[in-house]
């Protein structure tokens, strides 16, 4: 028998679970389970009042554990922890039972079923509980330091941002200068400002406060340590070459994009006349007077759209939209307008994403006479030369009724989109994840955008999809302020429920060392270590200990068999 | 295969006169047209604004069957000046 006192609250949620599951059916079948001395049903288990009405249990009935069985662990596990530790119960004493997708919304044909298989969850979550430990969070102090990779606009930004709230900046950039791809761009929309002028009143920022520190030349080429506290190695080129290592609390990537390059022909690139966005942009910014090409005079242009991104087949197909083409191309557009007004300008897209406030760039490149011609994605325009030398794209435009339409063209600029930059070992060196797409993964894309899997590291900017300029700096923003929330506190607290080895069994032979993907164990010849702060508990090490020597906390061996006996009960 | 003749936008495309760059080809004016003239004037001003002139020669026949009566005018979400257009068409296919 148990010595444990567990409060039990079967929740009706409503009726989500109570229309199909039992509840005081399943009250009284888990009512005389070891441990448990208060077992209750409640219209919402998280309403304030039942709230208070835990509380009052935990205190008066002198509670030493707490089931929940309601919905979802990530809805209200951190809720019941709350209502445990406000008790003065520690809140690691609490097991959420998931009674709602597991049971009633899954099997919402068979009500017996349901309460049956509620009665067992149940009976498994007293079972664990009636096992657990008090635990502490771990508390790691940080670096008021951060480590930006990457000075282009969004790490620029993120360096000013951070050094304004008083923490120091490492701003590491590997090519000669800072600036990034914003650095070459001539005039950008809606100000007309050129890029440069932009990255110059950045870097005018970063020079003027202290706390940031810029090598350019540079790269980071090892890291230790774990959020709040890690040490890196930076390698600088150039004039004085030679390593620094730093502490920071955090690290922003900030490494930006590469520029989408079409194969050997595709699209007739490599044809004197076709050229890329960004080599058009160039061109532009190159020109003062009237658009010429090869010391040739451009009257006809023809922009093909989407090219390198929203691909369909191929191997890795960027099935992605680049998100800035279609407003970089529409935006060149106008420029031509300026300088070349009798130009003709020829629009093949396959859908025009000229978002928001582009909006009226689009209307206004109609205005002055561009025309688009739209194109379905399995029927793509060809560019060839014709007998005379000159190109000639034909298209099917399914604006004009499917009429395939043959445009002379003295100039055919490919609207390349973004692919991710090429730096595997900066993925291998911070194990960042990437998504499908290659780019930098976030853990939640809109409630989590800047936060990567591993803690303290950070992600900003186009490292992580597609974006503009103005939402690489909103994004780097983000980064700012979610790792300054950190850094600004002094310390982190880290969950407990981790893996931990007993040092009596364990025989140093080191299999476990491989099963962890985040390098948190660590063997000398006296011991077997994890490291508390990069241990994610994910529990991949302690099937494999053949001395059964590392343990999850909160997850132990013990407790996951009590668990299974209990499921099993009356079988 | 239609050839698209830059000096046809030129001539009438971008003559101050003609003015269909808003038309966004919703087709509200075919859908409204008394005499039921389907090319009109959606189809047609694609074809001025491409280039496409023997496909405007070819429907010349159509230009002129246009009442001018502006009913596709007053319903043009765009605001385009049709009336204007076709007259300006006329005008081009006279000379």
């Amino acid at each position: 028998m148990s010595d444990r006192r567990i409060g039990v609250y079967i929740c009706h949620c409503g009726g989500n679970i109570s229309d199909y599951v039992n509840v005081e059916t399943v009250r009284q079948a888990v009512a005389n389970e070891p441990g448990v001395v208060v077992a209750k049903t409640a219209m919402f288990s998280c309403s304030d009042a039942t709230q208070q009405e835990m509380i009052q249990d935990i205190r008066e009935q002198n509670l030493d554990g707490l089931v929940v069985a309601s919905c979802s662990p990530k809805l209200h596990l951190p809720t019941f922890r709350e209502v445990a530790r406000r008790a003065g119960l520690n809140p690691y004493r609490y097991t959420q039972v998931n009674i709602r997708e597991q049971c009633s919304w899954t099997h919402t044909n068979d009500h017996a079923g349901a309460t049956e298989k509620a009665v067992r969850l149940v009976r498994a979550g007293i079972a664990r509980t009636n096992l657990t430990d008090p635990l502490q969070p771990i508390v790691i102090d940080t670096v008021p330091a951060v480590l930006v990779v990457g000075a282009g606009i969004a790490g620029l930004r993120a360096a000013v941002g951070l050094a304004d709230l008083g923490l120091s900046v490492y701003l590491v950039e590997k090519s000669p200068a800072p600036g990034g791809r914003v650095g070459d761009f001539g005039a950008m929309y809606p100000h007309g400002k050129n890029g440069r002028q932009l990255i110059d009143r950045l870097v005018g920022e970063v020079r003027k406060r202290e706390l940031v520190t810029l090598f350019t030349n540079a790269e980071m080429v090892a890291k230790s340590g774990t959020i709040g506290s890690f040490n890196v190695k930076i390698r600088v080129g150039g004039k004085a070459p030679g390593e620094i290592n730093v502490d920071v609390g955090a690290i922003v990537v900030a490494t930006g994009f590469d520029n989408y390059q079409p194969a050997a022909d595709e699209y007739g690139y490599g044809m004197d006349g076709v050229i890329t966005l960004p080599e058009f942009k160039k061109l532009l910014d190159d020109n003062a007077g009237e658009l010429e090409y090869n010391s040739r005079q451009v009257k006809n242009i023809v922009y093909i759209y989407c090219v390198g991104s929203r691909q369909q087949d191929g191997e890795n197909p960027n099935k992605y939209c680049s998100r800035y083409c279609c407003n970089a191309a529409v935006h060149a557009s106008l420029q031509v307008s300026e300088k070349s007004p009798r130009a003709h300008q020829f629009h093949l897209y396959r859908d025009v994403r000229t978002y928001g406030k582009y909006e009226l760039m689009y209307n206004e490149a109609r205005e002055k006479g561009a025309v688009f011609c739209a194109f379905g994605g399995d029927e793509p325009p060809e560019v060839v030369s014709g007998p005379d030398g000159k190109l000639k794209v034909t298209v099917r435009d399914l604006l004009t009724y499917g009429e395939e339409l043959a445009i002379p063209a003295d100039l055919v600029v490919l609207v390349t989109g973004m692919v991710p930059a090429a730096n595997s070992w900066l993925t291998e060196l911070l194990k960042l994840p990437l998504g499908q797409d290659r780019f930098f993964n976030e853990i939640h894309p809109k409630l989590r955008p800047v936060e990567t899997m591993v803690d303290g590291v950070f992600i900003c900017g186009t490292c992580q999809g597609p974006k503009n300029s103005a939402e690489s700096v909103a994004s780097a923003l983000a980064a700012v302020s979610q790792g300054a929330s950190i850094l600004k506190k002094g310390y982190v607290e880290l969950e407990p429920l981790i893996a931990a080895v007993d040092p009596q069994a364990c025989d140093l032979c080191g299999d476990c060392l491989e099963t962890c993907p985040y390098s948190a164990i660590e063997q000398d010849t006296a011991a077997i270590r994890i490291n508390s702060a990069q241990c994610k508990g994910c529990g991949g090490c302690a099937p494999v200990c053949p001395k059964g020597a590392i343990n999850l906390k909160g997850y132990t061996d013990g407790q996951v068999k009590s668990m299974i006996d209990a499921l099993l009960k009356e079988i | 295969m239609v050839q698209v003749n830059p000096g046809f936008i030129d001539q009438v495309g971008q003559a101050k006169t003609f003015n269909a760059a808003a038309c966004m080809n919703c087709g509200v004016c075919s859908a409204v047209c008394p005499m039921g003239i389907e090319l009109l004037p959606r189809k047609l001003f694609r074809y001025v604004l491409l280039g496409m002139e023997d496909k405007v020669r070819d429907n010349s026949a159509t230009i002129y069957s246009c009442l001018l009566c502006k009913m596709c005018e007053v319903n043009c979400p765009a605001g385009v000046h049709i009336a204007e257009n076709v007259r300006t068409l006329r005008y081009y296919l006279y000379k």
